[in-house]
């Protein structure tokens, strides 16, 4: 089953390759670098940039875990530990998480609906220029000085120009408002694609799970980020222009901010894991040796959960003061947002118990994913129990609870994913033994640096401390962290080698090494600019394990699935994937490139209060959207006028 | 079933489809942000009342009502599962595959909400409307 | 019709909605994400006002006055139906009435931002943003809708002067219109519940 699908397929003519390499392919010049719109090359960019970011905030929290390493230390300042911690969590959240899952996104969705590219190519493009800039705009700030240094979550009224003055949460605020540009566009890039160019006969019940977490996730951001963009808009005015939104003195509210945080952070906790899910749902097929059990429940649960997840934001501020009736009801949400996730988590254990499983080094990430997600999800219960809340609120059980979340679930499938599709990716195998070494020192340092914070938490130690006396409990398990910490990151290293290692080194990679069910697997590995020769024609579930789809881009081939004669794919009908009609892409352009240059000079000068020049770069905004959709001139007749 | 059904009667049975499918969950985020601002709107203003009614009672109509759009999904849902288990000849198999997939989904996801609407309802019989 | 006819398997397995283009899709998305924008902007009103307690506006800021606002609605509400009426002529390649439609709108447009500045003249002689968190909330709501607007207007004039050109759209090519339409709708729409949540509600 592994290798039949090899390219050049037996359907599409030498002619019809040729001509699809002349339309789609392109020849490696700056002017290509800057202008592609290759939905492969920029999902890699999203993946190599997000990574990067990742490397930066690692070591803003190795920096931090070096300072705790012992009491009274003075390797840093308290104000550059406050940056670090700041940048570290807005980092790791903003500019790595969501980054990184849309980037696995960008690069297997086409693929995986057995489309060319995305539905607007330019607009992702754009999407990865602006969450690039916007990132360096954000970290640019640490070596000022100026770094954002009020927490992740940046509570008023610390945030308010009376109690941190300087740049520092304008950067963020700013910033924030910035990156909103590429995750709102990719979002609607996401949904639009998974809607109207999925392969002809792919159903919604034939829709690979990957696909429906990516799409519910664009959902949430969609109707979520709104909420987060007007908290830093008026956070911004607040600092800025003198506004009063947060000023209790003035009619204001500081809970204000609280609120619309929380509408948009509960669903982002799910923003963030549910496409590494979607991952899981992906992997779990190929090294179980069958489908994941319970196909309709987990699109359920992936649509109730993203749902529910707008239920439940008061939970976060139960300590605010409002109705015990009101808050019974933000209860009732909180209490049964569970059911789905445990739906999700029994459905993949069925799959592994009712499979042949197979123990390479992504399912080592899926086994240690499963355990740590899960004795994450367990200290999350215990702060249900009010009284146990309030005694261990803002101390490390909390930063030990929600590093055993995010680690568990959104790095480990992110691992396991980078281990599986880097085949697909790179055309190269990985080296298994440096794998399975990788993540040993990964698992094990993840547990000896996020294990004790349970205990020195409950000791009393409280977090954003930027250093501590010398208490019992406290001083051997902070260095046990921090030795954890080095460990840990070993062990990413050994990731990085790793891949270093396959590009450079690995044996070439066959379409489908795994013997995996969805359609990224039936084409070239890495695929050729247009994806598929022949667009497939879907007729189940796992089309790569099912005879009659294969065939659809072999012997069974025909000229309307070719579309060599332009840049085209095919559009089909949104719930049942019925042919509808084929379109053209639009080729490689600067425009997106242009545009969002235009909107760092804005953002830039917004920050520094040059005013005038924003609003120059405001009118090339504009200027540049414009020319960008202009229409091209058509005779008379193909359009269709009147006299 | 010989015939097929004319336009009207498709548009019907496809928003049929979609309330069976979306039903719940509209019903309970009406539902939610009905009950959480009137409660505590009302209560902020230092009242019991809205005009001629009990709080409880303009809250307790925020429940039943939803919970009643609820059911009705379900109930479309469970239409939609049983007419696609045995489709007739001659239909095409991809919609009626992504209508029981669909049906599926919508129990699942009607019974769901309905819990949660009635667990908030089951809370409105214990506590008094501005107890803090 | 028969309930029959509508409950049988076929009917409730139609497929609805369907052959929607990609921009269609896009801007309705687009359009939704900002209507939540809009959505926790004017929540954040009567959040501020009700946790305020007080009386409404504070500070002695007087009640808005209501013959502006409603002139402006009067002027921006009906700006919907030339768009409507251009928008069908250019299905039928009439390109006359897509010019004259847009041309109608941009004037019903600017008349409103107008109308909304000479509004300003005068508010901002009694308050301004940084009074108390009413001013702040009073500019920033009209503000960013008085901003969408002009964006509006920018789409208007944009496929203004495409028309003008000529080769741009006829009964076959008309997407970016109705794209633009879908934006404008939404704009006027939002006034509505501005018009209702600053203007009208004080008063209630």
């Amino acid at each position: 089953m592994s290798t039949t699908a090899a390219a050049p397929a037996p359907g599409a003519s030498r002619e019809d390759l040729a001509a699809l390499e002349e339309r789609w392919g392109e020849r490696p010049s700056l002017r290509s670098w800057f202008g592609t719109v290759d939905h492969k090359r920029i999902g890699r960019r999203y993946l190599v940039t997000a990574g990067f970011f990742f490397i930066l905030a690692g070591l803003s929290a190795l920096a931090m875990r070096t300072q705790l390493a012992r009491p009274e230390s003075r390797l840093l300042s308290p104000q550059e530990y406050n940056q670090l911690f700041t940048m570290h969590g807005t980092a790791m959240i903003f500019l790595f998480a969501t980054p990184m899952l849309f980037g696995f996104g960008n690069f297997l969705v086409p693929l995986m609906i057995g489309s060319r590219d995305m539905a607007f190519p330019k607009l992702n493009a754009l999407g990865y220029w602006v969450f690039l800039f916007a990132g360096l705009f954000m970290w640019a700030s640490l070596p000022f000085g100026a770094a954002p240094n009020g927490g992740w979550f940046a509570y008023v009224p610390l945030t308010e120009r009376t109690n941190t003055p300087g740049l520092h949460m304008d950067v963020y605020s700013l910033g924030l408002l910035f990156l909103g540009i590429a995750t709102t566009a990719g979002s609607i890039n996401f949904i639009v694609t998974a809607l109207k160019l999925r392969a002809p006969g792919m159903s919604l019940n034939r829709v690979p799970l990957f696909v429906w977490a990516i799409v519910a996730t664009a959902f949430m951001v969609i109707f979520a980020l709104p909420a987060l963009n007007l908290d830093n808009a008026m956070l911004f005015l607040d600092r800025r222009f003198g506004t009063h939104f947060f000023d209790p003195g003035a009619a204001g509210n500081v809970l204000l901010w609280q609120h619309l945080f929380w509408i948009f952070g509960h669903p982002d906790v799910y923003i963030i894991v549910m496409p590494a899910l979607g991952i899981v749902s992906a992997v779990l097929p190929a090294f179980t040796r069958r489908g994941v059990v319970g196909y309709p429940l987990i699109v359920f649960a992936i649509v109730a959960i993203s749902i529910i997840s707008f239920g439940v934001w008061v939970h976060h501020m139960f300590a605010t003061g409002l109705p015990r009736l009101s808050y019974s009801f933000f209860s009732a949400a909180s209490t049964i947002i569970t059911i789905p996730s445990g739906i999700q988590i029994f459905a993949w254990l069925a799959t592994m118990a009712l499979g042949r499983v197979v123990l390479k080094v992504p399912m080592l990430f899926l086994i240690g994913f499963v355990v740590t997600f899960v004795l994450g999800g367990f200290t999350g219960t215990m702060f249900a129990l009010t009284a146990f809340d309030q005694q261990v609120t803002d101390s490390y059980f909390v930063v030990a609870h929600f590093h055993y979340v995010l680690i568990g679930g959104a790095v480990f499938p992110m691992l396991a994913g980078i281990y599986y599709w880097l085949p697909k990716i790179t055309g190269r195998m990985y080296h298994e033994g440096l794998g399975r070494w990788a993540f040993w020192l990964v698992f094990a340092g993840m547990h000896v640096t996020f294990f004790p914070m349970h205990l020195y938490g409950l000791f009393g130690m409280p977090r954003r401390v930027y250093t501590y006396r010398s208490e019992p409990g406290w001083d051997g398990w902070n260095l046990v962290s921090t030795a954890g910490s080095y460990l840990l990151a070993i062990g990413l290293l050994l990731v990085l080698i790793g891949v270093l290692h396959a590009i450079r080194r690995g044996r070439p990679a066959p379409p489908d090494p795994w013997g995996a069910d969805s359609l990224e697997w039936s084409t070239d590995s890495p695929p050729k600019p247009y994806n598929f020769p022949v667009l497939p024609r879907v007729h189940s579930l796992h089309p790569t394990w099912d005879e009659a789809s294969r065939e659809s881009m072999g012997a069974g081939a025909t000229r309307d699935r070719i579309l060599a004669d332009g840049r085209r794919t095919l559009l089909t009908s949104e719930l049942d994937g019925s042919r509808e009609r084929v379109v053209e892409m639009p080729e490689a352009s600067l425009q997106p490139l242009v545009l969002a240059l235009a909107m760092l000079v804005f953002f830039t000068a917004m920050l520094v209060a040059w005013y005038p020049v924003a609003a120059v770069a405001a009118v090339a905004v504009a200027a540049t959207i414009a020319v960008w959709l202009w229409p091209p001139r058509r005779p008379e007749r193909e359009l269709g006028v009147q006299p | 079933m010989s015939t097929h059904p004319g336009p009207r009667a498709r548009l019907t049975g496809g928003l049929l489809f979609w309330y069976a499918v979306l039903g719940g969950a509209i019903a309970w985020a009406v539902h939610l942000l009905a009950v959480w601002g009137v409660d505590e709107l009302t209560c902020a203003g230092g009242r019991e009342r809205i005009g001629a009614l009990p709080l409880r009672a303009v809250i307790g109509a925020a429940v039943v009502l939803p919970a009643l759009a609820t059911v009705g999904a379900l109930l479309a849902a469970a239409l939609v599962w049983r007419r696609t288990s045995h489709p007739p000849e001659g239909v095409d198999e991809r919609p009626v595959g992504r209508g029981r997939m669909a049906a599926v989904v919508a129990i699942w996801s009607n019974l769901l909400f309905l819990t949660i609407i009635v667990l908030g309802g089951i809370a409105l019989l214990v506590l008094p409307p501005c107890l803090r | 019709m028969s309930v029959r006819a509508a409950t049988g398997t076929e009917a409730l397995t139609t497929e609805l909605p369907v052959g929607r283009s990609t921009g269609w899709w896009g801007m309705v998305m687009f359009v939704v994400t900002e209507a939540t924008l809009f959505a926790c902007l004017l929540g954040s009103y009567f959040y501020l006002r009700f946790q305020y307690g007080g009386p409404w506006p504070p500070d002695g800021i007087s009640k808005p006055k209501l013959l502006v606002p409603l002139v402006m609605t009067a002027v921006l509400l009906p700006s919907s139906l030339p768009v409507v009426w251009a928008e069908r002529g250019i299905r039928q390649g009439q390109r006359w009435r897509l010019r004259a439609g847009l041309a109608a709108t941009l004037v019903l447009g600017v008349t409103f931002l107008a109308l909304q500045a000479s509004e300003y003249a005068e508010k901002l002689r009694e308050f301004t943003m940084t009074t108390d968190a009413y001013g702040s909330l009073f500019y920033l709501i009209t503000g960013f809708h008085g901003l969408h607007v002009l964006v509006g207007l920018t789409m208007i004039g944009w496929l203004l002067a495409a028309s003008l050109r000529g080769g741009s759209f006829g009964a076959h090519r008309h997407e970016r219109v109705r794209n633009a339409a879908i934006y404008w709708h939404f704009v006027d729409l939002v006034w509505a519940a501005i018009l209702f949540t600053v203007y009208l509600s004080p008063r209630l």
